[in-house]
């Protein structure tokens, strides 16, 4: 499997913003079979944007020495977001320089930190602050300020998920409309990370949950699925259009919150169903489409069309630990509550990486990719 | 299909006695005269307006709380023609009097009226009206004052076109002297409502037109009101705003009354953060927003209606007042001239009305 190729050892620098300004790191390919040495990471790099299946190969990066406000991190899991692909395809609003290290997201524990170390501890588990760090590796030195500390009294695949959908869900839940219990969201894309975080997030706040998905085989199963998690309706997209949804509408209030991951059609949709004076937040476009808002509903429906971003949320909010760790609380909270699970999840071996890529990319998946070190 | 909205029905001055026999009302030994007036009557909502037809109307006896008001002009506006044609989200009760805009000088009020004064000028505060008549009776909080000292035509036009480019400029975002604001359809009445008010204020306009025959001579229509920029849509989207933005900070407001490609274009010109705020969809199209702009540019969109802030505010008449006296200051001072109309005498309605179905027509104002 490739060459071997020795190149230069370069500490990586890393700096606070932009992301996309850390030089990048070196990688020495190796066959898979290869026990990786001390000081040495398994990592899925890439040095080309493109489709993941071609790109993204299996590396071994050289680790820097540990400065001493840095940790050694062991990445235990980190899952396939379609933010993740879209970063490697060259098609994000961030990218990293290249060579560039694939992830996002993903839990690791603190192996070894340096003298000045304050935030974390040896054990301690931990998730990034912020995109582009890399977290499809085994092994990653990064700075104490970098990181966020979660309980390690929740499930593990808990922890990997937590930090980009849950969060964005509760933001959005939060910070756009005043929602009562008894209120109702309306929201497409729901068996997605995010789309099942609203639901129960939603449902622990008793607010009501109307979830549009695409129509399948499986739809009642997914139904089923939903409604365990404290899903109020289950709807597939074409039910958006008729006239069945005026009874449901009899009772439940109409919402005033519409949560968009998808564009299109279906967010028009969205918003025809939306309350006087109510929001749509889009938070992804996964039908790529542009979403086409009708001049009236702006005007005479008073509706308000907006966007949500975790990772400038978190930027925003990066100077203040407050704000991020009394959301990653309320999220643990549920969690050890039982009131939010992670999205179902596939584990695999990151050296089964090209597998779980390729179901990554799959439509109807249904199952986070999630992988494990 | 729009859906129609519940926001309570409109009451005309006046409507109670539309279709109805009046001669039989006063009775034995009544002594009171009563009045009538000419007003565009249409007894249907139909996408023909020659069904709007000028009709003798009796008025109403004047009532310890009403108000006889002689019209004095009245502009035949989009939205007007939209509700005779019932394809707006509100719509009069039929049969119904025309026009939503239009300055008239009190006559006469009834004894327990208190905020107007015979020969004082007033609006309408709501939509609905039915300004195209020569007279109307109606209650004292139907009116607002506006003053005597600008011109019949600039007090016809002042409460609904300049007052949407100041609630614009206001409540949106936060504008300082040095911004910019990125619109379309900068030559309607609003569009040239903006390009003062923000010049006024400071702020430079970026202003996008749609390309016709006497597109140069618009342009300078527009920088003598102190457009900074006029350009073209197909100058925009050939050549962008690149050259602009050189000068000027990319803006954090846009204003659309177009919809659809023109719309595209003030959004994608927005600085992070910006606000896109759409107060009309002359085009007939909706906006395409690329999840992009939302997701990363936190661009929000939202909308404004006129009609809805001055029923969000009736209770409350002092925030009309400040706005119509910030409004009438400006153009007191100059700053602000109303657009240049084509002044139809009343009985010469169909014209106007007529013409402002057709595309890049001039304001057309009845007068009484």
């Amino acid at each position: 499997m490739g060459v071997l190729r020795v190149v230069q050892i370069v500490s990586r620098v890393l700096v606070a913003h932009p992301v996309w300004s850390r030089p990048a790191p070196c990688v020495s390919y190796r066959s898979f079979s290869a026990k990786p040495l001390a000081g040495e990471s398994t990592a899925l790099v890439y040095t080309t944007h493109g489709e993941p299946s071609q790109v993204i190969k299996l590396g071994t990066l050289q680790l820097p020495s540990l400065g001493d406000k840095s940790a050694l991190v062991k990445m235990l899991a980190a899952p396939i977001n379609p933010s993740d692909i879209n970063m490697i395809q060259g098609t994000y609003a961030i990218l990293p320089d290249l060579p560039a290290v694939g992830g996002n997201e993903g839990v690791g524990q603190v192996i070894e930190v340096g003298s000045k170390v304050k935030t974390v501890k040896v054990g301690d588990w931990v998730i990034p602050r912020d995109a582009g760090l890399g977290t499809w590796q085994t092994l990653v030195v990064l700075s104490a300020d970098d990181l966020v500390t979660l309980p390690s009294d929740i499930p593990l695949l808990s922890a990997a998920t937590l930090g980009v959908n849950p969060c964005t869900a509760l933001r959005m839940l939060s910070d756009f409309e005043e929602l009562k219990p008894g209120d109702t969201v309306i929201q497409n894309a729901a068996n997605s990370g995010v789309g099942q975080a609203v639901i129960q997030i939603a449902a622990a706040k008793g607010v009501h949950t109307i979830n549009v998905v695409r129509d399948r085989p499986d739809l009642s199963q997914l139904t089923d699925r939903l409604k365990v998690m404290g899903a109020t309706h289950v709807i597939k997209e074409e039910t958006l259009r008729r006239p069945e949804m005026k009874e449901l509408f009899k009772f439940y209030p109409r919402p005033k919150l519409a949560l968009n991951g998808v564009g299109g059609k279906s967010a028009t949709e969205l918003l025809r169903h939306l309350q006087s004076g109510g929001t749509m937040v889009t938070y992804g476009g996964m039908a790529k489409q542009p979403i086409t808002v009708p001049v009236s509903a702006l005007i005479f429906k008073d509706v308000k069309v907006r966007g949500f971003w975790v990772t400038q949320w978190k930027r925003n909010h990066g100077h203040n630990d407050k704000a991020l760790c009394s959301m990653l609380d309320e999220l643990c909270t549920l969690i050890r509550a039982g009131k939010l699970s992670p999205p179902a999840c596939t584990e695999v071996s990151i050296k089964d990486f090209h597998k779980a890529l390729d179901n990554a990319m799959k439509p109807y998946i249904s199952t986070k990719q999630v992988l494990v070190m | 299909m729009m859906r129609r909205l519940a926001v309570g029905r409109l009451t005309q001055a006046g409507l109670s006695l539309l279709g109805q026999n009046v001669s039989g009302q006063w009775g034995c030994g009544g002594r009171r005269m009563v009045h009538h007036c000419s007003a565009l009557v249409y007894r249907e909502h139909t996408a023909n307006i020659a069904a709007v037809r000028l009709e003798q109307l009796p008025l109403p006896a004047l009532s310890r709380r009403s108000v006889r008001v002689r019209m004095l002009a009245a502009p035949v506006n989009p939205a007007d023609l939209n509700m005779v044609q019932g394809m707006y989200p509100i719509l009069c009760p039929l049969p119904a009097v025309g026009g939503n805009e239009g300055v008239g000088e009190v006559l006469e009020v009834g004894d327990d009226v208190h905020t107007v004064r015979p020969g004082d000028w007033v609006v309408p505060v709501d939509t609905g009206f039915g300004t195209w008549r020569t007279e109307a009776v109606c209650e004292e909080d139907d009116l607002i004052t506006v003053p005597k000292d600008i011109s019949v035509l600039g007090a016809a036009t002042i409460a609904v076109n300049p007052c949407t480019a100041f609630r614009m400029l206001h409540d949106f975002q936060a504008l300082r002297p040095g911004c910019t604001v990125i619109q379309n359809g900068a030559n309607s009445a609003v569009g040239q409502a903006v390009i003062q008010i923000a010049a006024a204020m400071g702020i430079r306009t970026i202003n996008i037109i749609r390309d016709r025959p006497n597109r140069a001579a618009v342009v300078k229509e527009l920088q003598t009101l102190g457009a900074d920029y006029v350009l073209t849509e197909e100058e925009v989207m050939s050549s962008g705003l690149q050259h602009v933005f050189q000068e000027a900070p990319k803006p954090k407001l846009g204003l659309n009354c177009v919809g659809g490609v023109s719309g595209g274009l003030v959004l994608s010109s927005l600085d992070y953060a910006g606000t896109l705020v759409t107060y009309g969809g002359m085009a007939k199209k909706p906006l395409h927003i690329p999840a992009k702009f939302l997701i990363f540019k936190n661009i929000t969109l939202q909308g404004f209606w006129m009609t809805q802030w001055k029923r969000n505010h009736r209770q409350d008449k002092s925030r009309l007042r400040s706005m119509l006296d910030a409004v009438c200051g400006l153009v007191r001072s100059g700053h602000l001239t109303p657009p240049n109309c084509v002044r139809t005498p009343f009985p010469q309605y169909s014209h106007a009305l007529h013409a402002t179905l057709q595309p890049l027509q001039r304001k057309h104002v009845l007068l009484m």
